[in-house]
């Protein structure tokens, strides 16, 4: 069954952004309105961008840091997203912190919370076009997606192998929903633990599936603070996911409870640790 | 969370058989078959150069194959990706598709100016393109936790791949 892929790229965040249009066939073109709604996407991230990064001085981010405003006084999101991360500091029993050295640093929220916002204002809609099968966006390497109901699609997602750069570990097929990874594999240790400072090291890469990427990035940072205790799984709002310990073994849950796996038993009780 | 463990595993054999196939809940993730490298369908080395899509290296070519169009819908060629620029340089991928299957893959372009970008370089590049083959064969859409450089291949593979599309 072939489709009509339609690819853009573009360069935000420090990352490779891409959104991915599925279409039918039998279309000879894609509709005009595709390209438009990718820009304004880009356009919309550039511009949450310049809002939220920590590394331009002239950034609300960077402004509130320094002292030179306050946040009433700056971007209304960043109050929105200031909330958003008490919520789930507390939600996560203290395992995300938007705050770091003292200073607000949502940078492990914003992303994921920022692709999502762009991709339901701009991409969403895309789907009630006559012929648009699917629609989905990458930011670098965390993922929102959307089909229409009717359509005969479903994304085929391959998570990366964090212990083997470029090699695929597992896959996950979803219609509609988010699917993020956090990780130390290739930028090395850099996830602290905000309850006690420390780098943490036991889990060398984290996936999660969600309704909302903006959950599904946040939790999949939690997953790698909390390491071996799977116990936040059971409150979270995710649906499935799976861990890589430093040591190679894989843990994957769904619906809030711990899987085992046919290599987990034959293997030994790598379950058990929980 | 030990008990919820135990319960599962006490039904352990008709649920693993459940989440292996995806029966049910589409939603759980299925750990991949682990592949070898030389293991591979169609690994980048052998590549049929003179002759066309009659002598795919795979040993299983004998399967019925005549009538039956190449399954990926790849057309027959040599592609190249767009360059993709990441934190270490541009990254540029190049695909030769020959009966419908990628027998080889190589980046012509990629960052190499500093000894920094040649180790990511050795580190990366090498085992990501023994993983093209994998990624057409499973008809990998998007990949979910790569950064920077992998991200760039990634992302010029996905439009070499378009192109043969």
């Amino acid at each position: 069954m072939t489709r009509i892929r339609h690819t853009r790229i573009a360069h935000l965040m420090g990352t490779v952004f891409s959104v991915h249009v599925i279409c039918a066939p039998d279309r000879g073109r894609l509709p005009d309105d595709v390209d438009a709604a990718i820009d304004r996407a880009f356009a919309d991230l550039a511009d949450m961008e310049r809002v939220f990064s920590p590394f331009r001085a002239d950034s609300d981010i960077s402004r509130l840091r320094d002292g030179r405003a306050r946040l009433g006084h700056l971007d209304p999101r960043l109050a929105e997203v200031e909330m958003a991360c008490r919520d789930l500091a507390l939600s996560s029993a203290g395992r995300f912190s938007g705050w770091r050295d003292g200073w607000f640093d949502p940078t492990g929220y914003v992303k994921g919370w920022a692709t999502e916002q762009a991709a339901r204002s701009h991409l969403a809609g895309l789907i009630g076009l006559d012929g648009v099968l699917a629609v989905g966006i990458n930011a670098g390497g965390d993922i929102q997606a959307f089909t229409a109901p009717d359509a005969d699609w479903t994304w085929r997602i391959g998570i990366a192998d964090p212990r083997r750069p470029g090699s695929i570990l597992a896959t996950v097929e979803l219609r509609d929903g988010a699917v993020a990874t956090s990780g130390l594999a290739e930028r090395g240790a850099h996830i602290v633990d905000p309850r006690t400072g420390a780098t943490t090291v036991d889990v060398v890469g984290a996936t999660v599936v969600s309704d909302r990427l903006t959950d599904a990035d946040a939790w999949a940072t939690v997953a790698v603070v909390a390491g071996s205790d799977l116990s936040w799984v059971a409150d979270a709002p995710v649906r499935s996911g799976l861990l890589v310990g430093a040591d190679g073994t894989v843990r994957r849950f769904a619906d809030g409870i711990e899987i085992a796996t046919a290599d987990a038993f034959t293997t030994g009780p790598v379950a058990a640790a929980a | 969370m030990k008990k919820i463990v135990i319960a599962v595993l006490a039904t352990l054999s008709g649920l693993v058989l459940l989440f292996s196939y995806r029966t049910s809940l589409d939603q759980s993730i299925s750990t991949a078959a682990s592949t070898p490298a030389g293991g591979s369908p169609a690994s980048a080395d052998s590549t049929p150069a003179a002759t066309p899509s009659a002598s795919t290296p795979s040993s299983r070519a004998s399967t019925p194959k005549a009538k039956a169009k190449p399954k990926s819908g790849l057309k027959d060629g040599t592609y190249t990706g767009q360059a993709v620029d990441t934190v270490y340089g541009p990254v540029e991928v190049q695909i030769r598709v020959s009966g419908g299957k990628i027998t080889a893959a190589s980046a012509p372009q990629y960052p190499q100016g500093s000894p920094r970008d040649q180790e990511i370089n050795a580190q990366a590049i090498p085992m990501l393109i023994t993983e093209t083959t994998q990624a057409s064969s499973s008809n990998i859409d998007m990949i979910s936790g790569a950064t920077y450089t992998s991200e760039g291949y990634i992302q010029s593979l996905q439009s070499a791949l378009d192109q043969a599309k």
